[in-house]
């Protein structure tokens, strides 16, 4: 079979090769191959030996042609709930192809071992154009230049229609182009495997005019719904091994505590259970869930650990950060947008807003906990099934935890309870000790996290405060600008067994760090007001907190959530201009609109006072009250530029001064993400940020005494019930001159906070510049 | 021993009385529409219908419902067929109109907590064919243990897909 000939031709830089008469029936399709270092840096020292990867330089790694005319594609991102790999990517694909919808049949997602890019579950749509979107359109080129070869018609000649090929008065379908011949064609790419970027696709193939497109921008269903729906999906949680242990893990006493001594099982009780010790993690397992969810409850009341206290409680948190804490180690980051003298203008202005915002750490929260099944086979290599936002960067992870390579360690993705974020650096929580279990006993391991685990155990979005200067000038518009932005370390991706058992991880955060988990806080919200002419922004980080004081480095680990970094810093903007268009006797629409330039900003503002019936006045109400048991209502707003998508919010409330209670009876959002791809699939997305969003704005809070994380369930880390969600109108705003498409699932869960908190201001006359609103905070502020 | 009545069907499980019918649900008879959200009645992922009340199963010891009617997510389809007096042959290849609806509304993000909700749905719609929005809203917050909770904030769908299904059961398929 190897010895066919090949026969290379050039598709736009990459080179197509075909062996022909192929006897398995051929296609465009792939193999495994041999994959240099510079593609994937993890194993730098045995290049030429990877197994289990697919080769990425191969277009048919990512897209591929069958004879039948049916279509497979292939994504490194896991599917989290966004549904753009079974909407987007198919739309995405047939457009560039030419095909129907329905045509690309399967998709295969996230496995390390059978998906080419890595990366993570977020920015599906990579500023427009994702990986997959130039994998469509270098398959479309070669397979241009095979009908041309086969029809003896010049490619410019050719036009394909519903995946036939016709120019000249003849025509053939893909799949005759692609039967019995094997094809190669080889694209360019660039980056690392395992890292939180994975690897890009390079070159520019011609892409389809937007003009031509007649599958992106309808609402096709997503298909992994309804097998969810139908009980036939197998979820992460399903995954069961011959001869697989159920294990529980027994979390330390303190996140700093190291062991003593653990505790024996109780072998009259379960007699099937066994504790595994390794380092200072300590696991139980049994052969069934219920024998080792006792036996562990058993064990964790008989293991000594030392004591800990090296965290400020959250009761000091603000103070801690403020002024306990090392901010001047990681070096400032400074806004790329800045222009002007803010200091001087702020110095002389004529109306000056200057406040302080707060934010509280909060949890990604998954619905269930994590969990992963992990087989270490004898040979050594580790494999895992579970549900991970960046399976290559896991796989990374749990090489370097086990002293091997890559290619020693496969992950296998299956859907599971959405995470937000947290594991899009690799790992969730529960991977890497169901791998050192796995080992330890010899046999496949699961181990699920319960809720106190991952409310305790995993990490959270870091708190953060924020100063804001905000000059206006005599005619009521912003002078000047200035905002510091402090927050620790926001990316932690040490996997927590690793460290408990005391095997390789990369560095606890640090100042320099080959990844994204330095110290310096990056300044990530967009300068969106145009026009201001002083503007200053500037990020300070440091470690978490606890990180220092902990002998495993284990401090509060934080890592990203949904809209990450940007929440923290759009948050005080947002609501500081609400209250300089107040100071300034303006309303706080207009205002934003006066400060604006560009047409997509005004775009939405207009969009979202039109949707919402905004009364446009200045605020507060003329008739603001904090006081008395009556509700008092309010309207506010919020903007943000996210990944080349434009929002704007408008939350109409009712707050009850005497209780602190407040209610978001509406809540109006207009988006536009350019080219809308899925209108149903990115409104759902919308509504569902925008719950996240008053959770946050309102209840999400994570508490913490000097020894740990106290809020362990839904009682004291409450999200919104259905009772607490108000009309919610979504507004998007289709732009196809915008050429390209935005994202979607992000920044809709950072909007209501800032809005919901310049709404109170309207409401009552009083600002409150903490996150969470709670009513009991808010009763107390409002009596100040 | 127990014996169970899972989706009109009797099992026999080994499994201490004490031990959650989650568990063995999930591990025994592999009926994994019920997940595990919290293992304190505190979420709702893990529900089914118990004698037709959502029940949650994470904290009901096994041996409390041996002689009581369990219906999970695989069970709801021959649910509906009985109520219609459809044969086991139709319920084999139809989805009971609440899951019809969840895919039409296309309700679910991560889906890991509906399970939950379409047992609370299938519950609600059963005991009133047209509740007011206000009845659903008090039907997935307060008439339970506790509220069925959505981590991806998926309510207005819910919300919209149990109107749409209550649509559907009054066409009667």
């Amino acid at each position: 079979m190897a010895t066919m000939s090949e026969r290379p031709a050039n598709v736009f830089g990459p080179t197509l090769s075909r062996r022909q008469f192929v006897k398995a029936g051929g296609a465009l399709v792939v193999g495994f191959s041999l994959v240099g270092p510079e593609i994937l840096k993890g194993d730098a020292a045995k290049p030429a030996t990877l197994k289990n990867s697919l080769d990425p330089t191969l277009s048919s790694s990512w897209v591929e042609i069958h004879p039948d005319n049916t279509i497979l594609i292939r994504t490194g991102k896991s599917d989290f709930g966004q549904g753009s790999t079974f909407t987007a990517y198919r739309q995405i694909v047939a457009e560039e192809l030419s095909v129907p919808f329905e045509a690309i049949t399967t998709v295969v997602a996230g496995d390390t071992d059978r998906t080419p890019d890595g990366s993570g579950a977020f920015d599906f749509l990579g500023h427009g154009t994702p990986n997959i979107r130039k994998a469509a359109a270098y398959t479309h080129q070669a397979l241009l230049d095979l009908a041309s070869e086969k029809l003896g018609v010049p490619k410019d000649k050719l036009s394909v229609k519903e995946g036939v090929v016709s120019g000249g008065g003849k025509s053939v379908s893909y799949g005759d182009l692609v039967k019995n011949q094997q094809l190669k064609l080889t694209i360019p790419v660039k980056g690392d495997l395992t890292s939180i970027g994975g690897l890009t696709i390079e070159g520019n193939p011609p892409m389809k005019p937007v003009s031509e497109y007649t599958v992106i921008g309808k609402s096709f269903k997503n298909s992994i719904i309804s097998s969810k729906v139908a009980a036939k999906e197998t979820w992460a949680t399903d995954v069961r091994l011959p001869g697989m242990l159920h294990a529980r893990v027994v979390h330390p006493k303190t996140i700093g505590s190291t062991l003593v001594s653990a505790g024996q099982v109780d072998k009259t009780k379960y007699p099937n259970a066994q504790v595994i010790v390794k380092g200072n993690l300590v696991g139980v397992v049994a052969p069934t869930e219920w024998e080792a969810i006792q036996a562990a409850d058993q064990v964790a009341s008989a293991t000594k650990w030392t004591e800990w206290k090296g965290l400020p409680g959250n009761a000091k948190l603000y103070q801690h950060l403020r002024e306990e804490s090392d901010w001047t180690s990681a070096p400032v980051s400074k806004g790329e947008t800045d222009k002007g003298d803010a200091g001087a203008a702020l110095a002389s202005a004529h109306k000056k807003h200057s406040a302080t915002y707060q934010l509280s750490y909060m949890k990604h929260a998954p619905i269930g906990p994590t969990m992963a099944v992990a087989e270490v086979k004898p040979d050594g290599t580790a494999h895992i099934y579970t549900h991970n936002q960046n399976p290559q960067a896991l796989r990374g992870e749990i090489a370097m935890m086990l002293g091997t390579t890559i290619d020693h360690v496969v992950v296998h993705s299956y859907p599971g309870p959405g995470h937000y974020g947290r594991s899009n650096g690799g790992n969730a929580g529960a991977e890497d000790e169901a791998v050192l279990l796995s080992q330890a006993v010899g046999k496949p391991v699961r181990v699920q996290w319960m809720r106190a685990d991952d409310m305790q155990w995993s990490t959270q979005s870091a708190a953060a405060l924020s100063d804001v200067q905000v000059a206006i000038d005599e005619k009521g518009k912003i002078a000047a600008c200035q905002i510091d932005h402090y927050m620790p370390a926001m990316q932690d991706d040490r996997p927590i067994g690793a460290v408990l058992a005391g095997l390789p991880t990369m560095p606890a955060p640090q100042v320099k760090s080959a990844s994204v988990t330095s110290t310096v806080n990056d300044l990530e919200d967009p300068w969106i007001y145009a026009p201001v002419p002083n503007v200053a922004e500037r990020g300070h980080g440091t470690f978490q907190v606890g990180q220092k004081a902990s002998p495993l480095a284990v401090g509060l680990r934080d890592h990203s959530m949904r809209t990450p970094g940007q929440f923290q810093q759009n948050y005080p903007r947002e609501l500081a201009i609400s209250e300089a268009a107040a100071l300034a006797g303006a309303d706080a629409i207009q205002f934003r609109i006066d400060h604006a330039s560009e047409e997509r900003v005004i775009g939405v503002l207009k969009a979202v006072r039109d949707a919402s019936g905004w009364d446009t006045r200045p605020s507060p109400r003329p008739d603001a009250v904090s006081t008395g048991s009556t509700p008092v209502r309010g309207r506010g707003v919020s903007l943000m530029l996210r990944s080349r998508t434009y929002w704007a919010c408008v939350c109409q409330i009712a707050v009850v001064p005497s209780t602190g209670a407040i209610a978001v009876e509406k809540y109006t959002i207009a988006v536009d993400p350019g080219i809308v791809v899925n209108p149903m699939q990115l409104k759902r997305n919308v509504e569902g940020g925008a719950i996240m969003g008053i959770s946050h704005a309102l209840f999400e809070e994570v508490t913490f005494d000097e020894s740990g994380i106290t809020t362990d369930d839904w009682l004291s880390y409450p999200i919104p019930t259905m009772a607490d969600i108000p009309e919610i109108k979504v507004v998007l705003l289709n732009n196809p001159k915008v050429g390209a498409y935005g994202g979607g699932s992000e920044a809709a869960n950072a909007l209501a906070a800032p809005a919901i908190a310049a709404a109170l201001h309207d409401a009552t006359g009083k600002v409150i510049r903490r996150l969470p609103m709670k009513a009991a905070y808010v009763q107390a502020s409002l009596k100040t | 021993m127990v014996t169970l009545n899972v989706n009109g069907v009797r099992r026999e499980v080994q499994a201490p009385d004490d031990t959650p019918l989650l568990y063995v649900l999930r591990n025994d008879l592999q009926l994994i529409g019920p997940q595990f959200g919290c293992g304190l009645a505190q979420c709702g992922a893990c529900s089914v219908l118990v004698d037709g009340k959502e029940t949650r199963s994470c904290v009901t010891p096994v041996a409390s419902v041996v002689n009581q009617e369990i219906t999970t997510l695989e069970g709801l389809p021959a649910r509906w067929a009985k109520q219609k007096g459809l044969s086991a042959e139709e319920a084999r290849t139809m989805l009971h109109p609440v899951q019809q609806a969840w895919i039409e509304e296309q309700t679910p993000q991560c889906g890991f907590c509906q399970n939950g909700m379409m047992i609370k749905a299938t519950e609600l719609l059963e005991s009133n064919s047209h509740p007011t929005l206000a009845q659903i809203k008090e039907a997935f917050t307060t008439s339970g243990v506790s509220p069925n909770l959505c981590r991806c904030g998926t309510y207005v769908a819910i919300i919209e897909a149990v109107q749409h299904a209550a649509t559907i059961m009054a066409k009667g398929r």
